[in-house]
């Protein structure tokens, strides 16, 4: 196991907005965390490399790295990890670019051997489909549209050929065809250098169409987690119901969505119980006793709802949805 | 019956010798849903304000209800602007962060001289309402509100005039897609019981597909391909289309 996360919490100030997320990444795998904004999804990706500063956040629990507890490391080899093997690719692209460095530089910063470094540089421009920038060596960010600046984000990410990559929400900013290639970018680099990946992101269907597994994230916990097909062809957690409806498609023309009513509650406010209680469509009176722990259905398929048997069953077909 | 009909419209940016929109025609019928499609920076918002008159066009008509909307004075073109509305692309640039969601919504009013005093607090009430807010959002600030409800207010204030007509920019592009599936919701009900027309711009083809009865394909300020959904999303003729069908996240 290259990652393992234990029962991970994070508060800032007294407030817990991670309140124990356990994810595991094999070599080369890709597992994707869903939830809508404000569930604590970039926080746990940012924990995984210590990002979160220790005035701000309270952070308990274990990220095992290569057997190392991350969260126990001292600055000097967290600097070892960061940026070397594991490296992080932001939502926006064009606020994550220093504005007044070249792109050649940026990429020659990551760099750990300074032997042949224009070589290098073109052989990373390359593999990330920026052939039209090598040996321009004078362009800017700002030079370059929304689609090649992530790439040349990507292309910073794997300079230093890092085991992990946390890729958070990396095609939200982009266009349609743009996203494809960048999800076809980051797939074949995955491939080709046995990557595995910590793939953020709100929407399924790219969730749905580059990740190994998927983990659905809700008020700080994960509450459904298994292989991509076990979500697709049987979601279990009516908060994955929820998100699955809610994919607008031709499919579904015309009708109504069978919508998550409501909105995420505040971390300051939480509800007893099941923390999905108040948006819940098959909620029961048990439910508000205590939150549910994460139950196995099948192999490597776990969800946090005590009627998780029932609700398969008791899914609304599509036609007669209402608002 | 015809609400709209546009022709050969043209627009171009002098100063970039761009030509963002290059000989728009087609029409648009009474209570249907018109999506249209294509990547950033192809003309989409552009044909938009050009049909409002928010920029003004190069050369071509567009006819509203036997109206030229290019030849008519600007006070007409207030006059008509009542019934032609628009939903902008980001809830967050599109609210002044310095009024009440009331005094936005009200502010039609003012603008419009049609609703005066207590009537436009108790209209603007009815409004929201209408849209899944309540009075109390009255008084509150756009940075107090998430983006969906925001995007609720941005619907909200379209409705405001009773249009009979709305582009709808993007509405849902910045939105989660939990949020996005009830907004979505709320324009398909609000299009149902008012007997509206929109204009549907996105670049998302499922969220087009699941909402829009005719689609038309831009691509760098023409149209490339139009048709019934049905068409375009089963048997798409352009390369293009074929293009934004393949790397659509469709489900």
């Amino acid at each position: 196991m290259l990652l393992q996360i234990k029962n991970l919490k994070v508060g800032y100030r007294n407030i817990e907005v991670v309140r124990g997320v356990e994810l595991n990444i094999d070599k080369g795998e890709c597992v994707g965390l869903i939830g809508e904004s404000g569930c604590g999804k970039t926080t746990v990706g940012l924990s995984v490399t210590k990002l979160i500063p220790e005035r701000i956040g309270m952070t308990s629990g274990e990220i095992l790295f290569e057997d190392k507890n991350i969260l126990k490391l001292n600055p000097e080899e967290l600097r070892n990890i960061r940026g070397k093997k594991i490296s992080y690719v932001f939502q926006e692209p064009f606020s994550s670019l220093n504005p007044v460095f070249t792109v050649y530089e940026q990429i020659r910063e990551m760099l750990e051997k300074k032997n042949n470094i224009y070589i290098q540089i073109a052989e990373i421009l390359k593999s990330v489909g920026l052939e039209k920038i090598i040996g321009r060596k004078n362009v800017y960010p700002h030079e370059l549209s929304g689609g090649m600046q992530q790439r040349a984000m990507i292309g910073m990410a794997i300079a230093s050929k890092p085991s992990l990559v946390i890729l958070d929400e990396p095609t939200t900013a982009l266009d349609v065809t743009i996203q494809r290639q960048i999800l076809d970018l980051i797939t074949g680099l995955k491939n080709k250098m046995n990557l595995s990946i910590l793939f953020i992101s709100h929407d399924l269907r790219i969730v749905f169409s580059i990740a190994d597994k998927i983990g659905i994230m809700y008020a700080g916990k994960i509450v459904e987690y298994g292989t991509k097909e076990k979500i697709i062809s049987s979601p279990s957690h009516p908060y994955t119901i929820g998100l699955i409806d809610s994919i607008p498609s031709f499919e579904h023309r015309k009708q109504l969505f069978n919508v998550i009513g409501g909105k995420a509650p505040l971390f300051s406010e939480l509800p007893k119980g099941c923390k999905f209680y108040p948006r819940c469509r098959f909620r029961i009176k048990e439910c508000l006793k205590k939150e549910p722990e994460l139950k196995d259905i099948s192999a490597d398929h776990f969800s946090r709802c005590i009627l998780t048997s029932e609700i398969a069953a008791r899914r609304l077909p599509k036609q007669n949805r209402s608002i | 019956m015809k609400l709209l009909k546009i022709d050969s419209l043209h627009k171009t940016f002098k100063k970039h010798k761009v030509s963002a929109v290059d000989g728009a025609s087609f029409s648009i019928f009474k209570g249907e849903v018109l999506g249209l499609v294509g990547e950033s920076g192809c003309g989409k918002t552009t044909l938009a304000k050009l049909i409002l008159r928010l920029i003004d066009a190069d050369k071509g008509s567009i006819f509203y209800k036997d109206k030229d909307l290019l030849k008519i004075s600007h006070s007409d073109m207030r006059k008509t602007r009542k019934s032609l509305q628009i939903i902008f692309q980001d809830p967050y640039a599109s609210l002044d962060p310095r009024m009440r969601i009331g005094e936005v919504i009200e502010e039609v009013y003012d603008i419009h001289k049609n609703v005066t005093g207590r009537e436009k607090k108790n209209k603007a009430i009815e409004l929201l309402e209408t849209v899944g807010l309540g009075e109390v959002y009255l008084q509150r600030l756009s940075s107090e509100l998430s983006g969906g409800e925001r995007q609720r207010v941005g619907i909200a204030r379209a409705l405001a005039t009773d249009p009979e007509f709305i582009i709808c920019d993007e509405p849902v592009s910045s939105l989660d897609i939990s949020i996005q599936a009830q907004i979505l919701n709320l324009l398909i009900d609000l299009q149902k019981r008012k007997n509206l027309t929109y204009l549907f711009i996105s670049h998302d083809l499922g969220v087009i597909g699941s909402i829009c009865d005719r689609v038309m394909v831009m691509q760098s300020g023409k149209f490339v391909e139009s048709g019934s959904c049905e068409t375009i999303f089963r048997n798409p003729k352009h390369e293009y289309t074929k293009t934004l069908l393949k790397s659509a996240l469709l489900s």
